[in-house]
């Protein structure tokens, strides 16, 4: 299902955002991010990579580079300026690009409370199915991840895996991880393989892979490998550094910006040496460590939700596609806690104009996953959009005529405008319970967790997701045979 | 003898004072072993006691652990006799493709503190630089931390190496009580602070 409304801050209208750092704060953090690069420099696990930099200009010592200020401002210039995701069938649909916001689920939770049972388990391939099958059911979640790091499969293809899964249940845009070069190769393969090509691919793509360097400025091979073929393939290539201040970072605010943009900067200059003007979006999860539990906060920390903004606006001065992180939870269960976590972070991230918006589903700091709450930041995120679209102030909304008509004392309810209009100005709940107090006792007095329970295993049920033709299933599973045997030697 | 004034400066973590404080007291004739016991281990403790119940945060607890060694560091060559016993030697690192070490760095500096003698073998290491490290410092704990669900099953081929020869300990954010239980290691911590509980019984 597509909300025909997917992107939420759209900023060119009048639309209610915010913004957390000026034009001159952009400015003044975007030069300490160009001195730690070529004052600091950082670490780079990857010779190819290391050769590729020292060519063009940089100064290495080992694995130490140290970046000039002019090879980033290149790279910041030859980096598109957008990007646009299309569905499995090559119709364009996402558009990254100025304010506009889409969501998605999130990655790599390693269990997953089960819908029947209500236990939190280990994750398998069947649960990236019904994420997958679910997500691509949900009116305002925009992309797909496979809320999963599957734990029923050769050690070392869970991406594989979760690709597979993907690509057969949703025709939403994907956005996943890799182990390393040859499984990011299996993946991609399998993509092109149902676009009918490389270049089929390359034009309309429907995959983003995501890379993580190892803050604070240290880059592993692995993560640079899939970087950089992701840059040979020119395909969407996510750059993503787990930023904490008091831990990877200063116990600093804008200490946590300075790494996090610094690690994303490093990122793109190999990324535009290797192929210049190759799709790159600018990641980060932004956050602090806990001092008392040393967890990694989610939704928790506010902090969080402000420092994903602020690197957003500092994303817009550089004119680049943007990620950030909403809809998760430090929460162990969906609980109260959760549905606090999930609504400040969703619409924090919805103000902030950021365009890929991922971690819905999450819970336990991102070590589970829930479909219910999944299907719960899907409502939510749809009243944060009502709220995000603004008012408009135009002849045909302010209707002067129409309250003329209808006159002192008068009322609306049984009017034209209003059967035209009413559920277009005004949001309509789906599990939020707007019912009298004997109403809801009538229907079994339910909470909102157990009607999202209710609500997922009903779409489930209902829905029916648009099927590959069985030669492209061939393709993909011949494609994972591959990679299945390629493991057993 | 009063020594009130040197166990508050390890519990405040005030660097600036200590050693001053500690000279003080040893020109007034304090014998240096009850310097050690009474104010300097015992205000270590009472951290620790503190930090398990939410009274302080971990900064705390590693500025009171840097105030306790600058104090000995004054004190410690006064010592008669054996020197101070090392709570246990662990060597610790993470395993081979992980480059993850803030949580393991944790572990080392609230090791170091409870006093425990900690050789830091790294991030990346190989299962042959660990059972290396067994040869060549001896330990009587091996640490692997991980933070990738993908690098974590290395841990068992490490463990099964290791076969017993030292304790094992594992930790990291995907691993569990349960993948502990089943890979065959001595013990598993869910976080830094119970890691050192740990490792204290693991040597009982």
């Amino acid at each position: 299902m597509w909300n025909k409304c997917s992107a939420s801050n759209e900023v060119d209208n009048q639309s209610v955002q915010f913004r957390v750092l000026s034009g001159s704060q952009c400015r003044r953090l975007y030069n300490a991010v160009l001195e730690v690069l070529e004052h600091t420099g950082v670490e780079i696990f990857c010779e190819e990579a290391v050769d590729v930099l020292k060519k063009a200009g940089c100064w290495v010592d080992g694995a130490r580079v140290r970046i000039p200020s002019h090879l980033v401002e290149r790279a910041i210039a030859t980096a598109p300026s957008r990007v646009v995701l299309s569905d499995r069938n090559g119709a364009r649909r996402l558009f990254l690009e100025g304010n506009n916001s889409y969501f998605g689920p999130g990655p790599t939770n390693p269990t997953i409370f089960d819908l029947e049972t209500g236990e939190r388990r280990d994750v398998l391939k069947s649960d990236v199915c019904q994420a997958a099958r679910l997500t691509d059911a949900l009116p305002n979640m925009d992309f797909v991840m496979s809320l999963a790091c599957i734990s029923d499969c050769t050690p070392g293809l869970a991406d594989v895996h979760e690709v597979h899964a993907m690509l057969q249940n949703s025709i939403k845009p994907i956005v996943t991880w890799a182990y390393d070069l040859q499984n990011v190769d299996t993946i991609i393969s399998m993509c092109e393989a149902v676009a009918g090509s490389a270049e089929a691919l390359q034009k309309n793509p429907f995959v983003v892979v995501y890379a993580e360097p190892t803050a604070p400025l240290r880059h592993s091979r692995e993560a640079i490998e899939i970087m950089m073929y992701m840059s040979k393939k020119g395909l969407p290539l996510l750059y993503t550094p787990g930023v904490q201040g008091c831990a990877t970072a200063p116990a600093s605010r804008a200490g946590v910006l300075v790494i996090t943009a610094a690690d994303n900067l490093a990122g793109l200059v190999i990324n535009q040496l290797v192929r210049e003007g190759a799709p790159y979006i600018v990641g980060g999860v932004t956050t602090n460590m806990d001092m008392k539990t040393m967890i990694h906060c989610y939704g928790s920390s506010p902090e969080f939700s402000l420092m994903h903004a602020a690197m957003n606006d500092f994303i817009h001065f550089l004119n680049l596609p943007g990620w950030s992180t909403a809809g998760c939870a430090d929460s162990k269960l969906l609980d109260e806690q959760a549905a606090v976590e999930y609504t400040l972070s969703i619409y924090t991230a919805a103000l902030s104009g950021s365009n890929l918006i991922h971690d819905c589903g999450f819970l336990e700091t991102g070590l589970s996953g829930s479909l219910e709450a999944l299907v719960m930041a899907d409502e939510i995120v749809g009243m944060v959009r009502s709220i995000i679209r603004g008012i408009r102030i135009a002849d045909e909304t302010l209707v002067l005529d129409l309250i003329d008509k209808v006159g002192p004392g008068g009322n609306f309810v049984s009017e034209e405008h209003t059967f035209d209009n009413f559920k277009k100005e005004f949001w309509l709940p789906r599990d939020i319970n707007r019912e009298i107090f004997r109403q809801w006792a009538k229907k079994g007095k339910t909470t909102y967790a157990q009607r999202l329970n209710a609500r997922a295993k009903q779409i489930l049920k209902d829905s029916q997701p648009s099927l590959l033709p069985d030669e492209k299933l061939r393709q993909l599973q011949a494609l994972v045979d591959r990679a299945e045997a390629a493991k057993a030697h | 003898m009063d020594l009130s004034n040197i166990y508050d400066s390890v519990i405040n973590g005030d660097r600036e004072q200590i050693v001053q404080q500690v000279k003080n007291a040893l020109s007034e004739g304090a014998d240096p072993d009850v310097i050690i016991s009474d104010a300097l281990i015992r205000a270590m403790d009472e951290v620790g006691q503190r930090m398990k119940d939410g009274d302080v945060f971990v900064p705390e607890v590693l500025m009171a652990a840097n105030t306790m060694k600058k104090g000995l560091e004054v004190v410690g060559p006064l010592l008669k006799g054996e020197k101070r016993r090392s709570a246990g030697k662990v060597a610790i690192g993470t395993v081979e493709g992980d480059l993850h070490d803030i949580g393991k760095n944790l572990v080392v500096m609230l090791l170091e503190s409870a006093g425990f003698e900690v050789v830091d073998l790294g991030v990346d290491v190989s299962k042959a630089k660990f059972l290396a490290a067994i040869e060549e410092a001896q330990p009587d704990i091996i640490g692997l931390s991980a933070l990738l669900t993908t690098t974590m099953t290395t841990m068992a081929d490490v463990v099964k190496a290791i076969d017993g020869r030292v304790k094992t300990m594992v930790g990291g954010a995907p691993v569990t009580e349960e993948f502990a239980a089943k890979i065959g290691a001595s013990g598993y911590a869910p976080d830094a602070v119970t890691a050192v509980d740990m490792a204290r019984s693991l040597l009982v």
